[in-house]
Formats: C-alpha cells, structure tokens, sequence
C-alpha cells in the first residue's frame, strides 16, 4: 500500500494541566478527502495546528509526506487557518503573489499564478485593490487562493465553511471536490456533518481531544446502529415529540430524522402518523452524520443532545 | 535566509507606503529647517520689547541713546585692521573719519590692546554731546570726563573739536547704513531687540504698561553715579529678564565710566580695574603636544549628543514601529498562514530587519537632507548662515569614529530593543496591553537620555564608564563619549559585552515570539515570560495563576 499522506500516531498535546489532545491516531491515505469532525473545542485547531508544526505535540509521532516535520515539506503543504487574515494595506495581487514566493514560487511564477488564480475565481478586477477594500467572502477567497496557488499535495483546511454565504459556501465545496479530483489530499475541519457528508471519503470525530468515530463515510454510517428514518412531512409536529414508539427525534419543523425504539415497527409507525401529517416522504435508511454524531456526542455528554 | 529576505522585503515595501515613514523623513528637514530659520526670525523680529524710561538724573538716558547709535566698534576696529575674523566692510564704503587721513583712522591703528579697548570705550560719549555742548564742556562736564577731565592747551582743545566732529559723522554714517550692511556690526548691546517706546513721566509709563503698549518702563533715579537707590524697573513679565539684564549691563558701563572720571583715574588704569580675571583654554591633542582650544573644538566635543539624539529616536521611533506592525499582524490574524511558510525566528528575523532596512532609509534621508540643508539654506537665506557655520559639518564628517559609531550603535542599539520590543509585541493582543509591558524598557531607554548632559560633560569620568559597560546603555553612552573619546580597550570590551546582550537578547525574544505569537487572552505577566525562555521550543508552558 502507498504511504499515507498523513498518519498520527497515539499524539497527545497539553497546555498545563488541560489535555487538548488526548492519544490521537489517525491516517489520511494519499488522494482521499478527508474530514476532520467535532464540536467546538474538541481539539481540531491544536490538532491541525501540530500538523503543520506551529505547535510540537508533547508525545507521539506525526509522518507528513514521508517526513517527521511538516517544516521539512512546508512547501509541499497549504494551511488555511480558522481564523483568516490578510495585509489590510497589500494590493490583492500582491499578497497572493507573496505566499506563493513565501512557498519557494519564484517571482514570476508566483505573478503569473496569482493572476490565472484571482481571474479564474472572478476576482480578477481586484488585483490592483487593496485588501482593505474586499467584502468578507471575497478576503476568504483571496485566502483561500493563497494557500492554493502553490499546488500543495496536501491541504489542511481548518474550518473552511464558517462564515461563508451560500454562494462562496458552493465554491468551497467545489475547490475541495477538484483538489480531490486532481489527486491531492485535503483534510478539512468542520462541525456542519453535512458538509462532511457531501464531500469526504472519510473521517474522524473527535470530542475533548480523543477518537470517538474514524472511517470511511459508509462504514461510519453503517456502523451507525439501527436505521433512520428521514420524513418531511407539513402540519403540526408536535404530536411526534411525544410519541410512544419514537426513540430519538431530530426535528427542523419541516422534516425530522427519526429513530424508533427497538422494538417498534416502522410500518406500525407510518400507519400511526398518516392520518395526523401529510407526509411528503418517508424514507428509511443509515443514519445520517448528524444523527451519528448526535448520538456518539450526546452519549458522551451523558444527556439527549438535539440540537447541536 | 530568502524567507527571511521576502519578509524583510514585504515589510520594507508596506513601510515605505505608509504615512508615517514620509512623515518621520519628512519631519526632519522641515525640523532642521526651522532649527535653523527660527532664531534667525525670532532674533531679527519676534523679540522687540518696547520699553520705556523715566530719567530723573537728566543725562543718562541721552547717553545711552547715543552709544546706541554707533556700531560695534571693536568689531569695527577689526575689520579696519584686517584682522583674520572679522566681517567684510560695508560694500558701500567708509565715512571720511575711517578712509586714510581720518584722525579716527589713524587712533584705530595707532592703539592696541588694553589702550585701544579704553579709547574705544569713551566713544559713545562723545557721540552723546553736540558740538557745542562738547565745545562749552572742553575741560569740565561730560567731554572733559571722556578725555579723563584734564586741561587742555588751545591747539589740542582744535584737535579735540576736530576728533570730536568725526565721532558725530562716524554716527550719522552709521544710523544711514542699509540694514543687511549693518548687521555684522550691530553690537551685542545693540538696539535690535528692545526698543525705547516712551520717554514720559513715571505716571504716564505706567498707564502705557497697563494697557499693555509697553513690555517694562525704567525710573532712573536723580543720581545714578552716587548708588542706585530709586532706580527701578517695572514690568508685567516677571519671568523674561532680558530686557533688565541688558539695561543693567548698559547703565552700569556709563556709571562707570563716570565714576571712573570722578575719580581721576586714567582710561587705561580703570579699563585694568575692570578687567576680568581669565584663563586660557588648552588641551593635549592626539600626540599628547599642548594645543589651544578652538571654537570648532569644542563644538566637536559636543557634536556627539546630536549624534545620540538621532540614535535615540531613530531607534525609538524604529523599535515603536515594529511593535505596532508585530500586534497589527497578530490581531490581523495573518501570522498562522505566515507561520505555514516560516519559521517564527525568520519571521521575527525578516520583520526586525525590514524595518531596520526601512529605518536606515529614514536616518539616511536625514544625513542627505542635514548635509544639502547646510549647502543649500545660506544660499537661500544669508541670515540663516551665522548659525550654520556653527555646526563645523565639514569638522564633524572628516572624524570617522562619529558616523562609524553612529552606524554601529544605531544597529546594535536598534538590534536590543527592537528584539525586547519584537518579544513584548509578540504576547499583546491590542497596543493598549503592550503599552503597560513596554514601560519597563522605556524606562531602560530614557536613562541614556538623562545621563547625556552629564555623560558629555564629562566623557570619561567614573559615571560615563560604569554606564557603557551596562549593555542596553552602551550604544547610546559610547556615542555621547566619542567625543572623549574612550580608549580602545574600552570600544572592545563594551563592544563584545553588547554583542553578546544583542545576541541573547534576540534568541530569547525568538523564543518569546514563537510561544506568545499565536496565544490571545490575557497578555502572560513577566514571571511567565521569563519562564517561557527556558522551556523547550514549541511547547506552550503551564500558565501560572
């Protein structure tokens, strides 16, 4: 088998007395997508961060592209952390120009790649503005083509949904889908199960710095226990909240993921509701992430969680 | 390195666009500038203070007016003689009483010395008198106190008219005189800055100074030669002097003088009476030979301390910048996707040295525009060259050691506090914050700035040394003492000890930099810091409570 393009092994990483990251083990095979789940605060950032060596993990070992430092391959990897920041005073162009030389580009190439870039993801009248000037979603952007512009192998995204309008929200999602397609490997961080579940091959859940799902996306699903059942139905909900044969409800008002009790029929339950919703579908199937996570978090917590 | 170099070279280029940089190079010639031009002004106009003058006594006053009206005369004699300092002569030429022929002339010439000062001294009294108050007083009164009261046979009384007819033409050639021709030869009593507004009864002045008309009025009292009883001075100012000091020093020459007269003695034994006790100034040069002291000499010796001003704020202004561009970047946000490219070290490294870079920019600018401003503005204003002769730039330049310790201190002094500004920085989350930690190496940097009055007056004396060997005073203390200048011995040691400071000092601040760049919250307190130093890199040390 090829090396992975990743592999954690058993890394623990403290700050004083608070354990953020607690015997982490994970292996990100060459050319996969993959997503790197769990609440805010379960130790992705610290994770992410050790990964690329801005912090040194306090035991275990961590093989980046075949080396024990990510400082040996900086070049070969593209970081975009959570929190972005550009140089409010630097011109567009310049500053995607200027991580790309900070990655061993030299001059020219770097120029010639910032342009194609920042044209090829409609910012192309802003080459010559200031960073100062960009809307929000824009300076993301900009960001994200900084991290990009080198062709890294691997690219770390930390977050890279968060705060993005739907439209930006879809060019992410795409990005990540070519990268995959070009053969590169992403590992991405996110708390929204969905985006997970559209894009990654596999994934890890953590939650206060330990393991607590890793796999491919089937084999979690499937791994996920009984099934559930997904319903979109219109009229009043409330008569499922306090349903006999209802086990777990995840209801947005619209449609509701449902698990039944063990022991109740699906059939019985469909036949039980019809009269009282107009049920639009009914669909019985894994559960999704969200439901998994919900239930592995909310186990962990040692209380029902039904909203995250 | 060329990481280090794109970031050095990012900040040099971000620097350069900002206001601040145009401003701080452009601050300084406007600075030096006005330096320059502003006393010029002040002296020629800002500084008139009318005054006014009751004169009880009937005499002096019109004494005073009338050695107001001539100019300085031993600067005058001088230049006459041809003497190697003195100014040019007016280029529109001499009354006859100084062309050949003149008697006054043939006295300047004929005297010298002690005999020539007295002579010059009695001048403006005869300036004082009309011929025919000077004719009638042959022998008595004032004329007769000028010319040491003495009886005069007829043919030298003709003599005595004659001398006395070119005092008053040497008077009204003078009051004619264009204004810029003058000026050499206005007297350091001169007239220029006060101006006698009123002479009126002591009631009238002061009502004039009520409303403000006048900056003081004199009384002086019905005989000023007996004592100084009933003499007074008036004035809303209590703090500005002058204008009494001056008054002072003229009145007392003519009391003198009359005095002097009264006594019967001799010009030349009361100029001897008079004269101040000197010693004259020497020193040992290089070969250890007895030299004199020159004027230039002296401003050398103090040329030191405007070299350790500009030290002090291009490195003060230098080590600020980078402190708020640290906390910017922080804040920003931006470090972590740096941080994915560099190492902390070279981007504190590239960061420190783009902004020394930018900063040699500034104090190089500042060298270009002192020396085309010492070049250029006595060429524009002929007024302003009086004061720039005194700078001896050509004197300054021509010692190495000035601008070679400047450069190397700058850097070393640069060096130290802009790596402790760098670590200081790297841990603030907002300038706020930061300014609280800074306080402790502003401090460390204002000691220097006391001690230079000191430090250059004494430039090899017990405290000068003791703060060289003190590393973050050494650049700016060393500078301030070439002047002494201190021996070699002392550059080495002081020297390897600061190299040795500048070089900890920037590893630790790497350190620091490297733990505190990336932590928000709470800025750490010192006793944390100082613990971060020795914990192995890249780990985050327990914080303390």
């Amino acid at each position: 088998m090829m090396e992975p393009s990743l592999e954690l092994a058993h890394v623990t990483k403290r700050f004083g007395d608070f354990t953020a990251v607690d015997d982490l083990s994970m292996t990100v095979p060459k050319g996969c997508i993959y997503g790197f789940l769990g609440p805010n605060g379960s130790g992705k950032t610290t994770t992410m961060r050790m990964i690329m060596s801005i912090f040194y993990q306090d035991e275990g070992t961590i093989r980046i592209l075949g080396h024990d430092r990510a400082e040996e391959v900086k070049d070969r990897l593209g970081y975009l952390p959570e929190e972005k920041g550009l140089y409010k005073k630097m011109k567009v162009g310049e500053i995607v120009a200027y991580f790309g030389m900070l990655k061993g580009l030299d001059k020219r190439e770097a120029w010639t790649r910032a342009r194609d870039l920042l044209q090829r993801y409609g910012l192309g009248e802003w080459i010559d503005k200031r960073c100062e000037s960009l809307s929000k979603g824009m300076g993301q952007k900009v960001q994200l083509l900084g991290t990009l512009i080198h062709d890294p192998e691997l690219v770390i995204l930390d977050e890279p949904f968060s705060g993005l309008d739907p439209i930006n929200m879809e060019t992410m999602r795409n990005t990540i889908r070519d990268l995959g397609r070009e053969g590169r490997t992403v590992l991405f961080s996110t708390h929204v199960m969905a985006q997970a579940e559209e894009l990654c091959d596999y994934i890890t859940l953590i939650y206060k710095g330990k393991v607590r799902l890793s796999g491919t996306l089937s084999e979690v699903r499937s791994g996920g226990g009984r099934g559930a059942i997904r319903l979109d139905y219109e009229g009043d909900g409330s008569i499922l909240a306090g349903h006999p044969s209802i086990e777990r409800l995840n209801d947005a008002g619209k449609t509701a993921e449902i698990i039944l009790k063990e022991d109740a029929d699906p059939q019985d339950f469909l036949a039980d509701i019809c009269g009282k919703l107009r049920i639009r579908r009914f669909d019985l199937r894994d559960p999704s992430l969200h439901e998994i996570y919900v239930r592995t978090i909310g186990a962990e917590e040692g209380r029902e969680v039904s909203h995250v | 390195m060329s990481r280090t170099w794109l970031v050095a070279r990012r900040e040099v280029v971000e620097n350069v666009r900002t206001k601040t940089f145009w401003i701080g190079i452009l601050s300084f010639p406007v600075i030096l500038a006005l330096s320059i031009l502003i006393p010029t002004w002040l002296q020629s106009r800002i500084d008139v203070r009318p005054f006014g003058v009751e004169d009880r006594s009937g005499w002096l006053l019109k004494e005073l007016k009338a050695s107001w009206s001539l100019p300085d005369l031993p600067k005058l004699a001088a230049a006459l003689r041809g003497e190697e300092d003195a100014p040019p002569l007016p280029a529109s030429g001499l009354p006859a009483c100084l062309r050949e022929g003149g008697r006054l002339k043939a006295a300047l010439r004929a005297l010298d010395g002690d005999r020539l000062q007295a002579f010059l001294g009695s001048l403006p009294l005869l300036a004082g008198l009309s011929s025919d108050e000077f004719s009638e007083g042959l022998g008595k009164g004032a004329a007769g106190a000028a010319l040491g009261g003495f009886p005069l046979p007829e043919s030298l009384k003709r003599e005595a008219r004659a001398f006395h007819r070119e005092v008053l033409e040497l008077r009204t050639w003078w009051k004619g005189l264009p204004k810029e021709e003058a000026e050499p030869f206005r007297g350091p009593d001169g007239f220029g800055r006060y101006r006698l507004e009123a002479e009126a009864p002591e009631k009238e002045l002061k009502e004039m100074l009520a409303r403000g008309e006048l900056f003081a009025y004199f009384v002086i009292n019905e005989d000023p030669v007996e004592g100084s009883k009933g003499a007074e001075y008036f004035s809303k100012n209590l703090t500005d002097t002058k204008l009494r000091e001056w008054m002072t020093r003229q009145v007392s020459r003519i009391v003198r003088a009359r005095r002097v007269a009264k006594l019967r003695l001799t010009p030349e034994k009361a100029e001897w009476l008079n004269r101040p006790f000197r010693f004259a100034s020497r020193t040992l040069d290089a070969s250890g030979k007895e030299s004199k002291v020159e004027k230039s000499d002296v401003v050398l010796k103090w040329a030191p301390m405007v070299f350790v001003y500009l030290l002090w704020i291009s490195v003060f202004i230098l080590a600020q910048m980078l402190l708020t561009n640290t906390i910017e970047e922080k804040s920003n946000r931006i470090i972590e996707v740096l941080l994915s490219s560099v190492s902390p070290r070279q981007l504190m490294t590239g960061k420190i040295f783009g902004i020394a870079i930018t900063g040699l920019m500034m104090v190089g600018s500042w060298a270009l525009f002192f020396i085309l401003g010492v070049e250029i503005l006595p060429l524009l204003f002929p007024e302003a060259s009086r004061i720039i002769s005194e700078f001896e730039l050509a004197r300054i330049l021509a010692e190495p050691i000035y601008l070679l310790s400047f450069f190397g201190y700058f850097l070393a002094g640069y060096l130290l506090f802009a790596s402790l500004l760098a670590g200081i920085g790297s841990v603030c989350n907002s300038l706020k914050e930061a300014q609280n930690l800074q306080q402790p190496v502003m401090i460390l940097l204002l000691v220097p700035l006391f001690a230079m009055m000191p430090v250059a007056s004494d430039p090899n004396g017990t405290l000068a040394r003791v703060l060289s060997f003190i590393p973050p005073f050494t650049p700016f203390v060393m500078m301030n003492r070439a002047g002494g200048p201190p021996e070699t011995w002392e550059y080495l040691a002081t020297g390897v000890l600061l190299a040795l400071t500048v070089f900890l000092t920037f590893r630790g601040a790497a350190k620091v930099f490297r733990v505190g760049i990336l932590m928000t919250g709470k800025p750490p307190r010192i006793r944390e810091i100082l613990r971060w130093l020795g914990a192995p890199t890249g780990s985050i040390p327990k914080r303390g409570d």
